[in-house]
């Protein structure tokens, strides 16, 4: 396609949505190719769950959502091609410095909870086309709210030193021992979809921490499991297929993405191809992990009384022996949740309930109940305990104190 | 209470589907699913009331007492109404919207109506209590000496007939829709969850081997009609859930 044909056509299209793009911006490329192809990596990249208020009906792209740290309420930025507010008098050379060093088209550093330590990966190729597709936005005019957070972090520079401490600016580097598969799962799993995001451990100061790549995280009182899919991985009983069948259905023999992760299947990966869902998990099944280290054994009368509470309430659906109904009721014994170090996700799930992501694919909405009504601390603790016990990966007891500050935490929401 | 005209009441049924439609059109537009909300800590809790809720006085309280360890009775066969409690129980549901008749139509006619056309009084629940209590005790005192609770078995099993079988009957409210509601009470007290007040410590489901809120036997669908061997549980555990 003629460059003239590109400047016709990113003209016609600026014209008859009456957008006003400056002039710099009609000379870049505006294909339908690529602006398809930017949103199938912005949908990949997830970008419009923290670009989208979803709690108060924001429009899509339009910013604004606040997304909670350990430091403080951080707002994100409108994407829509506004000029006042959006990213209407971005340049491409300016998004792609974004994505790439974390920096704001004023100069300023951007907080690092919008992943460019992930996004630093990503080919000036796929950036340029994500910023040709959001320039094809409705503009919204949005302005975001302040962020909350304490000094000195409410200074930009601080980020500053952050960076110096913790960002490394390199690229995505292929590698050749690898299948071409290989390395296209590990460019979705780092570049795109940023599953470290969550799913790695963070240090004091929210850096991902090397060694934990994957390994999972905690974050906002839900801990993301390891889906490290080698030996002795949080997947490690996981098909390729499975992680295909949850990433693109929101259903597999083991679990269902339910709240957080419910949100990235529901908006990001059920739209994505078979084929790059495929890599992801050729790419996952192929980290290992340490073995896990020797955990405590519950008292006889402790593991008794949570295989009671269990049987009475958990077993009608997740079966006497654990294991569950494939596709419906998640078999416990080989959980990346339950018998994760950290066990907030499993208490909160008994405390809260949750309810299955519905996607295109799978519309039913299975939900498990709450249990918060039912159970005191001590009965949670107890069967998280002995569930933990049971599995052949076998878990460290829990106490009612981790149970009551997990309580308290929902019960303010 | 409130009463809605037939405009605000269309207007009240237009916006719920309005609010309903445009929920699901922003759950949609998200990609976070459609249908019915959802919200985690909000399951379907069971209404039991607080075991503060009291309605009877202390006189009512032991003539209810009374009736229910005769209709029940404690013997070498097994526990009764009063192990189980079961005039709590009761208390506890008249003090509550069943007392109160909350969940019925009880507007006008009041006609007797037939045996399968179920409660009939113009008094809610806890009314018919009050005054066919007041009444019994006068009958009692005046026929036999004392009121209900302080006659012999076998007297208070001849009053009990009596209300059964249409001999006795009281001025303000019919003697035998209150003895057939104090029947049903009583046996639900008995065998109801003990959330509710009743079947203390289960004893209404053990005496009569049933596993309690049970709802998953997979495990025992080739038994045959054998026994099950599973300790009765209420909807607020069981023993067992507590370390010894």
């Amino acid at each position: 396609m003629s460059r003239l044909r590109n400047a016709l056509l990113a003209g016609t299209f600026a014209g008859a949505l009456g957008l006003g793009i400056a002039p710099a911006a009609l000379a870049q490329e505006l294909s339908f190719s690529q602006v398809e192809r930017g949103r199938y990596l912005a949908t990949a990249s997830d970008c419009v769950a923290c670009h989208t208020d979803i709690e108060e009906g924001g429009k899509r792209y339009a910013g604004g959502r606040g997304l909670e740290t350990p430091f403080g309420t951080i707002y994100s930025s409108n994407l829509t091609p506004d000029e006042a507010t959006g990213l209407g008098r971005w340049s491409r050379d300016e998004f792609y410095r974004a994505l790439n060093e974390g920096i704001s088209r004023d100069g300023s550093h951007l907080y690092p909870a919008m992943p460019y330590p992930h996004f630093t990966k990503m080919s000036r190729e796929d950036a340029d086309a994500i910023f040709a597709y959001l320039r094809t936005l409705e503009p919204v005019t949005a302005e975001i709210p302040e962020n909350a957070l304490p000094f000195p972090l409410s200074i930009r520079m601080s980020v500053a030193g952050w960076k110096l401490l913790f960002f490394d600016k390199e690229g995505f580097a292929v590698d050749p021992d690898q299948s071409e598969e290989w390395n296209r799962g590990r460019y979705l799993v780092d570049a795109l979809a940023h599953c470290g995001a969550c799913h790695t451990g963070k240090n004091l100061l929210g850096a991902d921490k090397e060694d934990e790549y994957l390994r999972g995280g905690t974050l906002d009182n839900w801990y993301a499991p390891n889906i490290r899919g080698g030996v002795n991985g949080g997947l490690a009983d996981w098909e390729a297929e499975d992680i295909v069948r949850f990433l693109g259905e929101g259903r597999s023999r083991h679990t269902a993405p339910m709240q957080r992760m419910g949100e990235v299947v529901g908006l990001s990966t059920q739209h994505l191809r078979d084929e790059d869902l495929m890599a992801i998990a050729v790419y996952l099944k192929s980290l290992d992990d340490a073995p896990r280290e020797e955990a405590e054994t519950p008292s006889q009368a402790r593991f008794e009384t949570g295989e009671a509470i269990y049987f009475d309430n958990c077993a009608a659906c997740h079966s006497a022996d654990r294991s569950g109904v494939p596709y419906i009721f998640a078999p416990l014994d080989s959980s990346n949740k339950v018998t994760a170090e950290d066990p907030s996700t499993a208490i909160r799930i008994i405390l809260g309930g949750a309810r299955a992501q519905q996607t295109e694919a799978v519309p039913s909405q299975i939900a498990m109940p709450p249990f918060a009504w039912k159970l005191t601390d001590q009965q949670v603790a107890d069967v998280v305990t002995y569930l933990r016990a049971a599995s052949d990966r076998k878990a460290g007891p829990v106490s009612a104190g981790e149970v009551e500050d997990m309580r308290a935490h929902l019960q303010e929401k | 209470m409130t009463h809605y005209t037939r405009r605000q009441t269309l207007r009240l049924m237009l916006m719920a589907g309005t609010a309903l439609a445009a929920s699901r059109v922003l759950a949609a537009e998200y990609g976070r699913g459609a249908g019915m909300p959802w919200s985690p800590m909000s399951g379907e809790v069971p209404y039991y009331g607080t075991g503060a809720d009291r309605f009877f006085s202390r006189d009512e309280r032991l003539a209810v007492a009374a009736i229910c360890a005769r209709l029940i009775p404690s013997d070498e066969d097994g526990p009764g109404a009063t192990e189980a409690d079961v005039v709590t129980f009761i208390d506890r549901q008249m003090a509550g919207f069943y007392g109160r008749a909350q969940h019925w139509y009880m507007q006008g006619p009041f006609a007797e109506g037939t045996s399968t056309q179920g409660y009939q009084s113009e008094h809610p629940p806890a009314m018919l209590y009050r005054l066919a209590l007041a009444e019994l005790d006068d009958y009692c005192r005046s026929q036999r000496g004392g009121a209900f609770a302080e006659l012999s078995e076998e007297d208070q099993d001849a009053v009990l007939t009596g209300l059964d079988e249409g001999e006795i009957a009281f001025e303000r409210v019919s003697a035998k829709t209150f003895f057939d509601l104090v029947l049903e009470n009583t046996v639900e007290g008995f065998f109801a969850d003990p959330l509710y007040g009743g079947n203390r410590d289960m004893v209404g489901w053990r005496y009569v081997g049933f596993p309690g809120t049970r709802y998953d036997y997979r495990d025992f669908v080739g038994h045959n009609g054998a026994a099950i061997p599973l300790e009765p549980v209420s909807l607020q555990g069981r023993p067992g859930w507590s370390q010894p």
